[in-house]
This record gives C-alpha cells, structure tokens and sequence, in this order.
C-alpha cells in the first residue's frame, strides 16, 4: 500500500453467519481524490465503511487508512479522519453549539473551530437550538459539520446527501469539491443514487453483493453509461431523464440555488 | 485526553431530564418513608384517612429514630442498586438509542475512556443522590421529631448508607457491560430486576455473602438481622466491579459495534 494511498484495502471480507456482506474487497482511494463508492442497498457499502472506521471487525482481510492499518480497538488511526456514517445522530438534548463542541473537545481542535464548521454548513441560525428539534436536512448539516470540525485529512461520508433538499445537496457538492481541490482532502463516499456521485466523484467504484464489481474513472463510466443507454434505453425514458435534469435546474433556480 | 472525555460526559448529563427525574425519584422515598413513621405513630388517625387497611398489622415496628434510620438504609441498598443499574444503563444505552454509538467510537480517543468517564459520572450523579436523600431524611425525620436521635445513631446511618451505596456502585459496572452487548435500556433494566431477585432468594441460603447481589440484603438486614461482612464478600465485589469494567472496555474495544 503506497504513501499516495488515503483508503486501502486487501481481502477485506465480513460475514454474517452465512451472509456474506462484503466479499474480498480490495481498493484503493488515492490521496487528494473524490471517490464514490456505488452500490444498491444492501450492496455491503455501510459494512466496509464501518470495517473503515473500525467499528466491526473483519473477518478478512485488511484495511490502511492515511498508511496507518487499522486494528480492532486502535483509534489513533482516526485522528485524520472526518466521517458520517449511515443516518445523522446527535445528543438530541445537546444545542447543535454543544454537539459539535463535544466534537472539538474529543478531537483536540482549537476553540474557533465551532463557530467556523457552524458558518461554514450554515448552521448559525440554528446554532443554539437542540439537535433534536432540527429538521432531517440540517441534523444531516449538523453531522458533516461534525465531520468537517478538525479539519480533516479523510472524509469518509456514507450517503452525505441523505434528507439534503436539491439546493443542499449542491452546497455540500460544491463544498466537498472545494475541500478536495483546495485543501487535498480526500473524500470517500458511498451511495445508491448514480447522479450524487456522478456529479462529484473523479473515481467510481461499483459495489455489489460485496464485491467490486467496476472501477474507473467518472468520465469513463459516463461514457460506457451513455453507449448504454442509447442501446437499451426508450425515446420516453431519455425524455423523462432529460425532463427530470430540467426540472432540477429550474428548481434550483427559483429557490435561490445556484446553477 | 481523559479530562475532555470526562467534561464531555458531563455536559450530556447536565442537559439531561433523565438526571432530574432520578433526584425527583429517590427523593419521593424519605417522603412516603415519612408517611409511613407518621402512619406508625397516629394510626387511628391514617385508618380514618384511609390509609391503614383494616388488617395491617404493624405489631414490632415503631416510628423510632433507629427504625426509621435502618429503613432508610433499606431504601439506599436495595431501592438504589435498581436506581443506579438504570442510571448506569442510561449513561451507556443512550448511545445506543441516540444512535450516537458510531459517533463516539470512531473517534480519536481510547474506548476505554469513554468507559471510565461514563462510570466516574455514574459514581458523581450516585453520591449526589445518595447525599440528597440522607440529607433530606434527616431533615423530615428532625421535623417530625421521632424519639431516639443521638449523634451516633446519625453517624451510624450515614456510614451504612454510604456503604451500602459503594456496594451498589461496585455491581453496575456488569450491567454497563449488559448494555453494551444488549445495546439499549431493556436488556440491562431485566439484567437488574433478575440479579435482584436472585440476590433475594441467594439471600437466605448459605451463599449469600458469595453473590455480589445477596451481599448487600445481608448487609442492611433485609433478611433476618444486619450482618457484619467477610473478607470474602468485599474481594467478591471487588472482583465483580474489575470483572464488569473489563468486560465493558473489552466489549467496546474489540467486539463489533455496528448499531
């Protein structure tokens, strides 16, 4: 596993009993990269991130995250590692200002460090309100704000654009673009939903049934999507695709989104 | 490092209802324990006031300072170690109920801490209560002026209180470790009210002072007479109290923590 190498796994397997979640996954997410991680639910991409965080162990393999492998137990690993895994959560009890000091405190960031991830996920308005009475899109705010605070070196994201409107989902695109381009963060995030890593990701890893069953760059998986979908796909699909992009668009622009 | 996870916890339990509704809890028992020496000691008037059935028999109990001082023990051994098992399933069930488990454990900082925090501020939050109700007991018991107070007797109560309610503190760390693999309120809440009544039963056979839940019925006399404790009984707590704690950092360190 090379020092270019921010995610990289060899073998990596966890079963279940006779379930076998994820199947000998090996991967390689270089420094600096956005890479999308895309699957069907079920597709084992909530297990492997978990494998990554160390939260389960595996029953193979091995996982290295920032060249550090990751041991059951061992979390200094995670000190350059900002992430969110599956649903959002926070101390529902706790203000948003509390829940991302806790943050601060157990990550040993500086004390600005709150207000400047509130700022920067636009949470200010909601800053002193308990995490409980926030709504799915900004709990989901509240989360990758929780993820952002220590500035990390690795974003490890599990369907960032969860409960995010249209007009969030392309703030965070754009923040998460300017994080990678500007600051070498590297992103690794999962989803089901082709259009969210699509617009985002320079790589693209297609999981199923716990395997790796594709990877290549963005532009060359557009590529093969697009001589696909002009052989299978029917005039009344590309229409409703075509209207589907229109209506986004349009969308976007009334309600104050860019685009 | 332990020092912010130990402020961090804090701070969940200061915005807590949870911690309120046991001081509101516990501090009902001096109350209803007042009732009842005031029931002893007018009880034509509690039986016209409907609060004497007919067929009570309160033949050798009297409202006295040492009866209503040993009551009192009673209350703090056998009432608190239920209490306190649910404080203790609380501080670490909600993470699992919050969903905020995932959270926690993928951060930079050595599970065992968060284990450590969390049962110093199980021990704080215990005290407190134990150091609210004896207070509050002798305050009513002063004002109903019970006869046989003596400064003896009050230290006496206080040294036994604050015994029985070590020895409480000594058994949760087990049910901490239930919650951890049970992963929620419910199954360390069964674990408790089981381990009570086995405590009950073990109680009044010949092994009650080997089993860490008889130990403390034996102590305060809720089977025959009060019983001075020997040796063997404090190394089995001790032991029980290093068993638990164990198990619960070993549970998080190395076990699967997938929610």
């Amino acid at each position: 596993m090379s020092a270019q190498t921010a995610v990289a796994t060899r073998g990596l397997s966890k079963r279940y009993g006779h379930v076998t979640a994820v199947d000998g996954l090996d991967l390689d997410v270089r420094r600096g990269e956005i890479y999308g991680f895309l699957g069907r639910n079920g597709a084992g991409k909530t297990t492997t991130i978990r494998m990554l965080l160390g939260l389960i162990r595996p029953s193979a393999g091995d996982v290295e995250v920032l060249g550090r492998r990751i041991v059951p137990g061992e979390t200094a690993a995670f000190r350059g590692v900002g992430y969110l895994v599956e649903t959002a959560t926070a101390y529902p009890n706790l203000t948003v200002r509390e829940n991302l000091e806790i943050q601060r405190r157990l990550t040993g960031s500086q004390t600005g460090a709150v207000a400047e991830a509130i700022a920067l996920l636009r949470l200010d308005e909601y800053a002193d309100r308990r995490a409980g009475q926030l709504s799915l899109g900004n709990k989901q705010r509240l989360a990758l704000a929780r993820a952002l605070l220590h500035s990390p070196e690795l974003l490890v994201l599990d369907e960032p654009g969860n409960a995010l409107d249209p007009a969030g989902i392309v703030e965070i695109r754009d923040l998460l673009r300017r994080l990678s381009a500007e600051q070498g963060v590297t992103v690794f995030m999962s989803s089901h939903i082709l259009s969210e890593v699509a617009h985002l990701a320079d790589r693209i890893g297609i999981v199923h049934e716990g395997r790796l069953i594709e990877e290549c760059p963005r532009d060359e998986l557009a590529a093969k999507a697009r001589a696909f979908s002009t052989q299978a796909l029917t005039e009344q699909e590309r229409a409703d695709a075509l209207l589907t992009m229109d209506l986004e668009r349009y969308f976007l622009m009334r309600t104050g989104g860019e685009r | 490092m332990f020092a912010s996870v130990l402020s961090t916890e804090f701070l969940k339990l200061r915005r807590s209802k949870v911690t309120w509704g046991t001081l509101l809890g516990l501090s009902l028992a001096p109350l209803g324990l007042a009732l009842f020496m005031w029931i002893l000691r007018e009880p034509g008037r509690a039986a016209s006031l409907g609060l004497l059935g007919t067929k009570a028999n309160l033949s050798g109990l009297e409202a006295t300072w040492p009866f209503y001082a040993s009551t009192l023990t009673t209350v703090i051994g056998v009432g608190g170690l239920l209490l306190l098992s649910f404080i203790v399933a609380y501080i670490f069930g909600r993470e699992y109920t919050e969903l905020t488990a995932k959270n926690m454990l993928a951060l930079p900082v050595a599970r065992h801490w968060f284990v450590v925090a969390k049962l110093v501020v199980a021990l704080v939050w215990w005290l407190v209560l134990v150091a609210a109700v004896v207070a509050e007991t002798f305050a009513i018991g002063l004002a109903l002026g019970l006869p046989g107070f003596s400064a003896a007797l009050a230290l006496s109560t206080v040294g036994n209180s604050l015994l029985a309610a070590g020895m409480s503190y000594l058994i949760v760390p087990v049910v901490a470790w239930v919650t951890t693999v049970g992963r929620g309120f419910m199954p360390p809440l069964a674990f408790a009210l089981v381990m009570l009544a086995l405590g009950d039963v073990f109680a009044h056979t010949g092994w009650a002072q080997w089993f860490p839940w008889s130990i403390i019925p034996l102590l305060i006399g809720m089977v025959g007479t009060p019983q001075t404790l020997s040796a063997g009984s404090y190394v089995v707590l001790a032991l029980t109290f290093f068993a638990g704690v164990g198990a619960t950092i070993a549970q998080l360190r190395w076990a699967d923590n997938a929610q």
